[in-house]
């Protein structure tokens, strides 16, 4: 008993001491977002006093709240129409048969191992022709079919008794209202892990809005934050600590929230075999 | 959906692969077919050799370190009786945070001197001034990327261990099997099909190695952390030089070819010993 007592301390020490290299970045940037300018320059991790210098700094060219409403806009439309694409689509592949369900089945695995840097340039060029460069449907529109989405739904309906779906078409359902009314609401705990996914992924990204975007105006956090970098207050590391903790903290805070759906909803991928 | 997926990934796949044979000036509109010659003056620039180069080393550098750290947090996060959600949280922190943000975080942490790396490992090592060493910046970024998934592969390996048969474990350690010999003979080889995933996931995820490289070091020092993703965008965004970015996205097609190649030989041969069993 006392050896499996001591060795679960054990465990849990050598795991502490893993987690102060993982915290310490955090710990590091919340400590010098509120630290003086001269403890900044001085190197000091643990501020001799406390300010809010760096992010009235910050702030003044920072319009953090734009970002927050950019991103917000750019997650949830790319979200309702991956929606809207992939359960009609998802629905069809695993229930229907129809003629060439078998090569959609392959053509949207075959676009899961394709890297979004792939597509990156032709679709770039294809924006710019059609004069998109800088709006939103440049940021929203290359996600809005996604093959990851469906696969994910195709797996999720596959598990559901076919009986449920022969009892509604019984009762007279056409395929639409079969979809409204039994599909969507069992589909809601995949829909729930998809949609943190989604959003996670597309509030993160940075590598597509640097394609597509040239000035702020339509910047979500990432894109936002790298500009603010050229800004005069950005080229400083106290204000720089202080945006970037304002840029984590919505998210962080939807993880400390809701940790166990975030953890399942953007380890998705990694439970998508 | 079809129409979706055919006009957003296949048709700009195959567009990419196109673009890499013409010269393409977005200013002027014109388009003309060169034949190899993006390729030729790529290779011969040395960025195609360098992208690819600084790539695989990337990959090199955080995959096998983001497998043992994982694979380390999730076998001590197993073993508890107590607490297994709060570490599974804390190791999963970074993965949930904005990484661009963090980057910047991550440079002030590499400062010369006075940052935190160099006033600690700096001081054990001698090893300094990490983000404008030609030698270490590309180990520096390494790290950050290492740093921001090995929460990702602790879960997907914890939700492997679920699956680690344990009556077989019991009856080893009652024949008198130590702790080394039970992982090697029994935990391990169920773990395989998750150490694939995690070696998918992660190679993946070095193909696309891209924001931290944007913030933290910006390609440099003279090249040095050029990843493909990364030339990618120089080339086509900031130079406007579509088919020599297209033969860059021709590149790292095939190194996600060879990924999936992996993925789908090991994991079938894997499937087909069971099958024969």
């Amino acid at each position: 008993m006392r050896a499996r007592w001591s060795g679960q301390v054990a465990v849990h020490l050598a795991l502490a001491t893993g987690a102060v290299v993982v915290l310490a970045p955090f710990a590091i940037m919340l400590l010098t977002s509120f630290a003086p300018a001269e403890d900044v320059v001085a190197g000091r991790i643990v501020p001799t006093s406390l300010t809010l210098d760096n992010y009235t700094r910050a702030l003044q060219d920072l319009p953090i709240l734009r970002y927050y409403a950019n991103g917000a806009v750019v997650t949830v439309l790319i979200f309702a129409g991956q929606v809207l694409l992939a359960v009609p689509a998802a629905y069809a592949l695993a229930r229907l048969r129809f003629r060439g369900s078998q090569l959609g089945t392959g053509l949207v695995l075959a676009c899961i191992m394709i890297p979004q840097q792939v597509t990156a340039i032709p679709l770039y060029v294809a924006l710019r022709q059609l004069g998109l460069v800088n709006t939103y449907a440049a940021l929203v529109l290359p996600f809005v079919g996604s093959a990851f989405g469906v696969y994910l739904l195709r797996q999720f309906f596959l598990t559901i008794p076919t009986a449920v779906f022969d009892a509604a078409r019984l009762d007279g359902a056409g395929t639409f209202s079969v979809l409204v009314r039994i599909v969507l609401p069992m589909a809601r705990p995949a829909l729930v892990a998809f949609g943190i996914f989604s959003f996670v992924g597309h509030w993160n990204d940075y590598f597509w809005p640097s394609f597509v975007l040239t000035d702020d105006d339509l910047a979500t956090i990432p894109f936002g934050i790298v500009s603010f970098l050229g800004t005069d207050a950005g080229t400083d590391y106290g204000p720089q600590m202080a945006t970037a903790t304002l840029s984590v903290l919505p998210l962080l805070a939807g993880y400390l929230l809701a940790q166990r759906q975030f953890i399942h909803g953007i380890a998705l991928s990694g439970h998508s075999d | 959906m079809v129409v979706a997926l055919l006009a957003f990934v296949v048709l700009p796949a195959a567009f990419a692969v196109g673009l890499a044979f013409v010269r393409w000036d977005l200013l002027r509109g014109t388009v003309e077919f060169v034949g190899i010659e993006n390729f030729a003056t790529e290779i011969a620039g040395g960025e195609l050799g360098r992208g690819v180069l600084v790539t695989v080393g990337y990959a090199v550098l955080t995959v096998p370190a983001s497998l043992a750290g994982g694979l380390l947090v999730a076998l001590g996060i197993d073993a508890l009786s107590h607490g297994r959600a709060f570490w599974r949280a804390v190791y999963f922190l970074p993965v949930a945070a904005t990484l661009v943000a963090m980057s910047i975080v991550w440079r002030w942490m590499f400062r010369p001197d006075t940052g935190v790396v160099d006033a600690t490992v700096g001081r054990l090592t001698g090893l300094r001034d990490w983000l404008n060493s030609l030698e270490l910046a590309l180990p520096a970024v390494a790290a950050v990327g290492t740093w921001q998934q090995v929460g990702f592969v602790a879960v997907v390996y914890l939700a492997a261990l679920t699956a680690v048969p344990r009556d077989v474990l019991e009856a080893a350690r009652l024949d008198g099997a130590g702790a080394l010999s039970r992982f090697r003979h029994v935990t391990w080889p169920a773990l395989g099909p998750a150490t694939v995933f995690a070696v998918v996931l992660t190679s993946t995820a070095a193909l696309r190695v891209y924001d931290t490289i944007r913030t933290m070091t910006d390609g440099g020092p003279a090249g040095s952390t050029e990843s493909l993703a990364f030339l990618l965008w120089r080339r086509g965004v900031a130079y406007f030089d579509v088919g020599a970015g297209a033969t860059l996205t021709v590149a790292l097609l095939v190194l996600a070819g060879l990924v999936t190649l992996l993925q789908v030989r090991v994991l079938g041969r894997g499937l087909e010993r069971k099958g024969t069993r």
